[in-house]
């Protein structure tokens, strides 16, 4: 099954949780994400440059009080993206559940 | 190219992308030195009230809450408890700061009630002892409070 707005570029189950931390949220800390996914940085590098090369995020590497920082956001593309896949996702369970037998 | 998923796995994404969201919920809140700078605000001005002249209680009094004022618009909104990430303004809402606000004046009522309560008992500080009370509960209470399920589920 599938519908309008499915997005598999956001599906694939790391880059959802990815998108939907960040769907949530203005900027997040690169180490906010890894921890909460519990992936390594370079798990999570790739993802987010797959995620960057679609247009979905915005990287920006930050120098705070010595530390340097990376902040992750969803772009508006990326955001109009998520909306869509999740809208899909409903449809499609919606569908399901309309096609169930009595 | 067209992918097909079957209603399970719909179901599945949308459960984890609930979670992430209500992950995120949970971060709103105040930062730990915000808590600790009113619990400590508080205590000064309960010292100054019992040791110092009145004028010097009144201007402690109105420094605080010049202090305050001027702090709580920029971490009441709970969307950076810490500097890991900033909630998106739509979700934090407008709650959050207005419990704040809501409650540090409820605990202004509180210390002065303690405080009278305490003078007509005999206490001889009743203001220090009064604000210590008070400051306990803000350090105890203010996280647990925002981290509250009914303000979690409004704010979801």
């Amino acid at each position: 099954m599938s519908a309008e707005g499915f997005d598999e570029l956001i599906h694939q189950s790391t880059r959802l949780s990815i998108v939907a931390l960040l769907a949530a949220a203005d900027w997040m800390d690169f180490a906010f994400i890894r921890d909460e996914l519990g992936l390594s940085e370079s798990a999570l590098s790739k993802q987010l440059s797959t995620l960057e090369a679609a247009g979905y995020v915005a990287i920006e590497r930050l120098l705070s009080n010595h530390r340097r920082r990376v902040h992750v956001k969803l772009t508006q593309q990326g955001q109009e993206a998520f909306q869509a896949h999740v809208r899909a996702l409903r449809e499609i369970v919606a569908t399901a559940g309309d096609a169930t037998p009595a | 190219m067209e992918h097909t998923i079957t209603h399970e796995e719909a179901e599945a994404a949308l459960v984890t992308v609930d979670r992430r969201r209500r992950r995120v919920v949970e971060e709103i809140g105040l930062p730990g030195w915000y808590w600790w700078g009113l619990a400590l605000g508080w205590i000064a001005v309960g010292v100054v009230s019992d040791v110092g002249p009145a004028w010097a209680a009144a201007a402690a009094t109105l420094i605080f809450g010049a202090v305050h004022a001027n702090v709580v618009p920029r971490v009441a909104s709970g969307r950076h408890r810490t500097q890991q990430l900033s909630v998106k303004a739509e979700l934090a809402g407008r709650r959050t700061a207005v419990v704040v606000v809501l409650a540090v004046a409820a605990l202004g009522l509180v210390t002065v009630g303690a405080g009278f309560a305490l003078y007509a008992d005999g206490a001889r500080d009743p203001s220090i002892i009064a604000s210590i009370l008070v400051a306990t509960v803000i350090l105890l209470g203010g996280p647990r409070l925002l981290a509250s399920p009914w303000l979690r589920e409004r704010s979801g």
